[in-house]
């Protein structure tokens, strides 16, 4: 038979080659049509009507999307849409079977024999108005039709194992009752009457089963995003643990060692930690404490500061680059960064108005403190500028350098970096003891919460500047763009908290 | 800014028998002949820092370049075991006594006991 060939290539194109089957329309669009909801309604098994087709195609789309192998075979433009448009008339044309076919369904409705469950549910329709009816009324279309699911009834069984679907099997259990005895009651003389009523009956289920579907088909969605998720995480860990770079903060996108990402994520807990610490002393001063009680906060306030103090040094011994060029913190701090940190005499200047009331000696001692502070900066300062001369020196070579030689004085010289850094990590820790040290324990809980906040702001400043709203974000290099993007979102997550306060 | 080269010690020593001189020993004699006297190398920025830090206190430190001295090798070796470090300079003397390296210097300066030995060693005059 012609059409029973045809239904067999078709057919086969609709099997393991779905991708193909949009290639072959083999009679009119409702044919193509039909041979994909067929294919999608074996696939259930259930009762072949609106809702069935619906979400046959859902659950296809679906599992598609997951083995990401092929496109759905509706994916030709507004083709879904259109295929839903036919879904009322679907049932209906089936109604026009032999009363033939009705036997073979009655007799294997027991099992999952979806193949006649479904071709005895389709007779079971009783609606004569269909369009397509009109066109495909001849019996070929149902054996061809029967034919087809036969020998998709492999496919199916296949792909309903794949995606462990127990709603529809139930489903499929539930609606063959109404749809059995429906079957008797089909065969009755008052056609337009109980064609209506049955048409509702089946519109109704239909909205039913998408709304089912849909959740379904976003559950096993969420599962799969949620197991791709775990896997990048794995990834991420892995390859952080080999010291890759990841999410980077660079344009250039170099790598990033890995004691300046395990410094990183040391300082990132040191920043959560920090947020404790404020909010004990903001506690402390509202509970207005005892000045002992107190004292315990703001040692603790302190021996913090000594902690970052303490693992900058060690990530400076291995990449202290990464603190120079301030890639650890926002970059709104970046903006102020002196040697890898903040600025003393900055820091102190920024207190003295918040630090009030003062007596004359402590005003005195601050101001000292400034001064020190600020001819330590200068030494430092003037000391690195000696270094960086000396490096550029050496790397622009005179006439008679060897290049390795070269290279390897260049990095002895950078390797002086490191002590700068110390030297002035140092300097930052003297100064936050020496504030301690004239301060009362009160005058110094609000003087190191003033310190938390103002720098909480900096960051939330960061993060601010970093996620408004620009016209320009799209550039020519890829790997610029979505280093752009990382960055932000690293920078956002790392810092979002800091908007708590606000 | 003054400080006394290598030339002057070099003229310094030949007065005596420098081989016979434990280089600690001439450590401790050289830090008391100035109030404040700094030990470096030539290629030392640490030490080009200290230097000038005491320079923009108004302080005249006395100066001795370590890799211009024959046995500079004794004396940073010396100065290692001093200051208890992996790098003998920058060494600091005030008054002949050892403050140390730039970390002590700064920190004396921050905590404002810097200062008071400036002006007791009489480099500073207020």
């Amino acid at each position: 038979m012609a059409s029973h060939t045809i239904g067999e290539t078709s057919l086969s194109d609709s099997g393991p080659s779905n991708h193909h089957h949009h290639h072959h329309v083999p009679y009119a669009a409702a044919l193509h049509g039909m041979n994909t909801h067929t294919s999608f309604i074996n696939q259930e098994g259930s009762a072949f009507d609106f809702g069935e087709l619906e979400e046959a195609i859902v659950l296809h789309g679906v599992k598609i999307r997951n083995d990401e192998a092929k496109a759905p075979l509706f994916t030709a433009a507004g083709r879904p849409a259109a295929t839903l448009e036919m879904f009322p008339s679907w049932p209906m044309r089936f109604q026009q079977t032999p009363r033939g076919s009705s036997k073979s369904g009655g007799e294997s409705t027991d099992s999952g024999s979806a193949l006649n469950t479904l071709s005895s549910k389709a007779e079971t329709q009783l609606e004569p108005e269909s369009p397509i009816s009109k066109k495909a009324s001849s019996s070929d279309h149902q054996a061809f039709e029967q034919d087809q699911l036969r020998l998709q009834h492999q496919q199916q069984v296949e792909m309903s194992n794949d995606t462990s679907r127990t709603g529809p099997s139930q489903n499929q259990s539930a609606a063959k009752q109404p749809q059995e005895k429906r079957k008797g009651a089909g065969s009755t003389s008052d056609k337009p009457q109980d064609a209506k009523t049955l048409r509702r009956l089946a519109q109704n289920r239909e909205a039913a089963r998408k709304s089912r579907l849909r959740k379904k088909a976003y559950v096993q969605q969420l599962e799969s995003s949620r197991i791709k998720l775990t896997q990048l995480e794995q990834e991420l860990q892995r390859a952080r643990s080999q010291g890759l770079f990841l999410g980077g903060c660079s344009a250039t996108a170099g790598n990033i060692s890995s004691a300046a990402a395990m410094f990183d994520m040391e300082y990132a807990r040191w920043l959560e930690d920090d947020l404790r610490h404020m909010s004990e002393l903001r506690a402390g001063l509202n509970a207005h404490l005892s000045d002992g009680d107190l004292r315990i906060i703001v040692d603790g306030y302190i021996s913090h500061y000594d902690e970052i103090f303490r693992l900058k040094g060690v990530a400076a011994k291995s990449d202290v680059l990464h603190l120079t060029t301030g890639m650890w913190t926002t970059a709104a701090e970046r903006c102020f960064l002196w040697m890898g940190g903040f600025k003393p005499s900055d820091l102190i200047k920024m207190l003295i108005s918040q630090l009030d009331p003062l007596t004359e000696q402590q005003v005195m001692g601050i101001y000292s403190l400034q001064h020190s502070s600020q001819q330590a900066e200068e030494a430092l300062s003037q000391g690195l500028e000696q270094l960086q001369q000396s490096l550029i020196e050496t790397i622009a070579g005179g006439p008679a350098i060897d290049g390795m030689q070269q290279m390897v004085v260049a990095l002895g010289k950078l390797a002086n970096l490191e002590g700068f850094v110390r030297q002035a990590d140092n300097l930052r820790q003297q100064t936050l003891h020496r504030l301690r040290h004239i301060l009362t324990v009160r005058q110094a809980a609000r003087c190191f919460l003033v310190i938390g906040e103002y720098y909480g702001r900096l960051r939330a400043l960061s993060s601010l500047w970093a996620s408004r709203p620009r016209e320009t974000v799209i550039c020519d290099q890829e790997n610029s763009c979505q280093t752009t993007t990382d960055l932000q979102m690293v920078q956002s997550s790392q810092h979002h908290h800091h908007f708590a306060n606000y | 800014m003054q400080y006394q080269t290598a030339d002057s010690w070099g003229f310094y020593v030949p007065m005596r028998s420098r081989n016979m001189e434990d280089p600690l020993e001439r450590v401790a004699k050289l830090a008391s002949e100035s109030a404040v006297v700094i030990f470096t190398l030539s290629g030392c920025c640490m030490c080009h820092a200290v230097k000038r830090l005491f320079c923009g206190m108004g302080v005249n430190p006395t100066v001795y370049e370590l890799d211009h001295d024959p046995r500079g090798k004794e004396i940073e070796r010396a100065l290692m075991r001093l200051l208890g470090s992996s790098s003998a300079v920058p060494a600091v003397f005030i008054g002949g006594k050892l403050i140390g390296s730039m970390d002590r210097v700064m920190a004396s300066h921050i905590n404002g006991s810097l200062v008071p030995l400036l002006k007791e060693a009489g480099a500073l005059w207020l």
